[in-house]
C-alpha cells in the first residue's frame, strides 16, 4: 500500500507532525512518509522552521521602552496610593471597596507561617519603582558589613519595664489603647540578601539586653495599625537598603508575624517590600 | 522557601506583594521578564513603536488587575497573556495599516513579485522577521509564543486563550506558511532535526 498517496500537502505534514492528524489517516500519513523521500525530507525541514525560529535571540528591550514603561509603572502605583489614601485603608474600608478581605498592606504575610516561625516583611515609604526597575542603584552594604552593623547596633536603654517578647505572647492580655512593647532603635540597614541572618541577630538582640524605651508616638501609631489585635513582640527603628523603616515583630493566635513599615506607616500608607519567613524560635528565649 | 536556583522572592511571591501594597514589586517582576514580553510584544505587532505602547497597555493592565491572578498557571504565562491580548488588539485597532502585517500573503507576494521573478513569488526569500509579517496575527502570535518563546502548547493555550488544538493547528499553518520563505536560512541537518520545540505537539 505504501507510495499510494500522493505526496502530501505541507499543511497536512506540518498538521501530522503536530500529532493533529491520528488514527487512518495519520497511519496512512506515516506509512506514506516511511517510503517517500520527498515528504520526507519536507517534513524535515518543517522541523527545521521550528528549529529555526527557535534559535532566533531574543530582542533585548531597547533603553527608551523601558525607561518609558518605568515611568508609566510608577504613576500607576502612584494613583493607586493616592485612590488608597483617599479611600481609607483600614481593612474594613478595603473590603468594602472590592478588595479581598485581609489581603491588603499588613496581610502581606499571609504566607504558610508556621507558628511560631516568624515572618517579615519590609516596607519603606516612598520606594521608588524606577530604583527597582533599572534605576540608578542605591547604595548597598555589603553582606559583612551588614552583618558588622547588626553586631554594632546602638540600643537605647530606659527605665522601661523590660517585656520578654514570649512572655508577652503566652500572656495573652488583652490590648486595650496604647500598646506596651520593647522597642529599641538601632543603625541597622536591613538588605533583602542577609534578611533572615540580620532579623535574627535583631531577635536575639533585644532577647539579651531585656530593657528598651518608650516609642515614640508615630511609631505607637504604626504598630497600632499593623498589629491590630495581635501582641507587638517588637518594634525597631532601623534601616532598610538605606531608607528609614520600622520593624514590627507580632504575635497571633497564628504564629508570629513581622512586619517592616516605613516613614509612611503611621500615616496610613504602608508598603511592604520583600517577605522572610524566620525558622521557629526566633520570637525569643 | 525558594528551591535551589530559584530566584528569590519568586514570581508569585512578588505578585503576592504588588497586591498587598509594595510598591516596587511590580516593576522587579517586569524587569525579570520584560525582554521575553518586549519579544513577544514586537514579533505579534511587527512594529517597534507600536509594540512599546502595546507593552505600556498591557503592564498597566497587568498592574491593575494583578489581585485577579488566582494563580492558576505560572506568572510569566499570565504577564505574556496579558501582553498577547494588548499587542492583538492594537492590530486589530491598526485597520489602515498595509495588508503586510494583515497576513495578506497574496498581496504581499504580488509587491515581492514586481521586484523579483514572478514565478517564483512564493519561494520569496525573507529574513525571519519579514517572513512572520505574511501570518496571519493569531498564526503568527502562535508561532511566536510556542516556537520562539519556548512556551509548551498547554501554556501556549493560556496564553492565546484557546484550546491546545487551536494552537497546534495555528502552529502548523504557520510553519508550513513560513517553509518556502525560510528553508534557506536552516542550518545543516542535522542542527535542526535536533531542535524540535513542538514535535509531536502533545506538550
Amino acid at each position: 500500500m505504501k507510495g499510494q498517496l500522493t505526496h502530501l500537502d505541507t499543511d497536512v505534514l506540518a498538521e501530522f507532525r503536530a500529532g493533529l492528524i491520528t488514527g487512518r489517516r495519520g497511519a496512512r500519513i506515516a506509512a506514506h512518509l516511511a517510503g517517500c523521500d520527498r515528504c520526507t525530507a519536507v517534513s524535515d525541514e518543517l522541523t527545521g522552521v521550528s528549529a529555526l525560529l527557535a534559535a532566533v535571540p531574543v530582542p533585548a528591550m531597547p533603553d527608551q521602552v523601558a525607561r518609558q514603561l518605568d515611568t508609566v509603572l510608577a504613576a500607576a502605583a502612584a494613583q493607586r496610593n493616592d485612590s488608597e489614601r483617599a479611600r481609607g485603608d483600614s481593612p474594613r474600608d478595603r473590603a468594602t471597596s472590592g478588595r479581598p478581605a485581609g489581603n491588603r498592606g499588613f496581610r502581606l504575610v499571609s504566607l504558610r507561617v508556621l507558628a511560631p516561625a516568624a515572618a517579615v516583611v519590609l516596607a519603606a515609604a516612598g520606594y521608588g519603582l524606577s530604583q527597582l526597575a533599572g534605576g540608578p542603584a542605591s547604595p548597598a552594604m555589603s553582606p559583612a558589613a551588614a552583618g558588622a552593623a547588626a553586631k554594632s547596633a546602638s540600643r537605647a536603654n530606659v527605665n522601661a519595664p523590660a517585656l520578654a517578647p514570649r512572655a508577652a505572647a503566652s500572656a495573652g492580655s488583652e490590648r486595650m489603647g496604647p500598646v506596651s512593647f520593647p522597642f529599641v532603635i538601632s543603625s541597622t540597614n536591613f538588605l533583602p540578601g542577609t534578611l533572615k541572618q540580620q532579623l535574627e541577630a535583631a531577635l536575639r538582640g533585644q532577647a539579651a539586653a531585656g530593657t528598651t524605651q518608650s516609642a515614640p508616638a508615630s511609631v505607637r501609631a504604626c504598630v497600632s495599625k499593623v498589629a491590630g489585635s495581635a501582641d507587638p513582640v517588637l518594634a525597631e527603628s532601623a534601616y532598610y537598603r538605606g531608607q528609614p523603616a520600622t520593624v514590627i515583630v507580632v504575635s497571633t493566635s497564628k504564629g508570629d508575624t513581622a512586619w517592616i513599615a516605613g516613614a509612611g506607616c503611621s500615616a496610613g500608607r504602608l508598603q511592604p517590600l520583600a517577605t522572610v519567613t524566620l525558622p521557629p524560635g526566633m520570637g525569643g528565649p | 522557601m525558594p528551591d535551589a536556583g530559584e530566584p528569590w522572592p519568586s514570581d508569585a511571591e512578588l505578585l503576592r506583594r504588588h497586591v498587598a501594597g509594595d510598591d516596587g514589586a511590580f516593576g522587579e517582576l517586569f524587569r525579570r521578564h520584560r525582554d521575553r514580553l518586549w519579544a513577544v510584544a514586537l514579533r505579534t505587532v511587527c512594529d517597534q513603536e507600536e509594540a512599546a505602547d502595546a507593552l505600556q497597555d498591557a503592564m498597566v493592565s497587568a498592574f491593575r488587575r494583578a489581585a485577579d491572578f488566582r494563580g492558576e498557571s505560572a506568572v510569566t504565562t499570565w504577564l505574556h497573556r496579558i501582553v498577547v491580548n494588548a499587542s492583538l488588539d492594537r492590530l486589530r485597532r491598526r485597520a489602515a495599516r498595509p495588508a503586510l502585517s494583515a497576513g495578506d500573503e497574496q498581496a504581499f507576494e504580488a509587491l515581492v513579485a514586481q521586484d523579483g521573478d514572478p514565478a517564483h513569488a512564493t519561494d520569496t526569500r525573507l529574513d525571519v522577521d519579514a517572513a512572520l509579517r505574511i501570518l496571519p496575527p493569531q498564526q503568527r502570535a502562535a508561532l511566536v509564543v510556542v516556537d520562539m518563546l519556548g512556551f509548551s502548547v498547554a501554556e501556549a493555550a493560556v496564553i492565546l486563550d484557546t484550546s491546545p488544538g487551536t494552537v497546534k493547528s495555528r502552529c502548523a499553518r504557520a510553519r508550513a506558511r513560513l517553509l518556502p520563505h525560510v528553508a534557506h536560512l536552516r542550518g545543516n541537518r542535522s542542527a535542526s532535526e535536533s531542535v524540535s520545540p513542538a514535535q509531536g505537539g502533545d506538550k
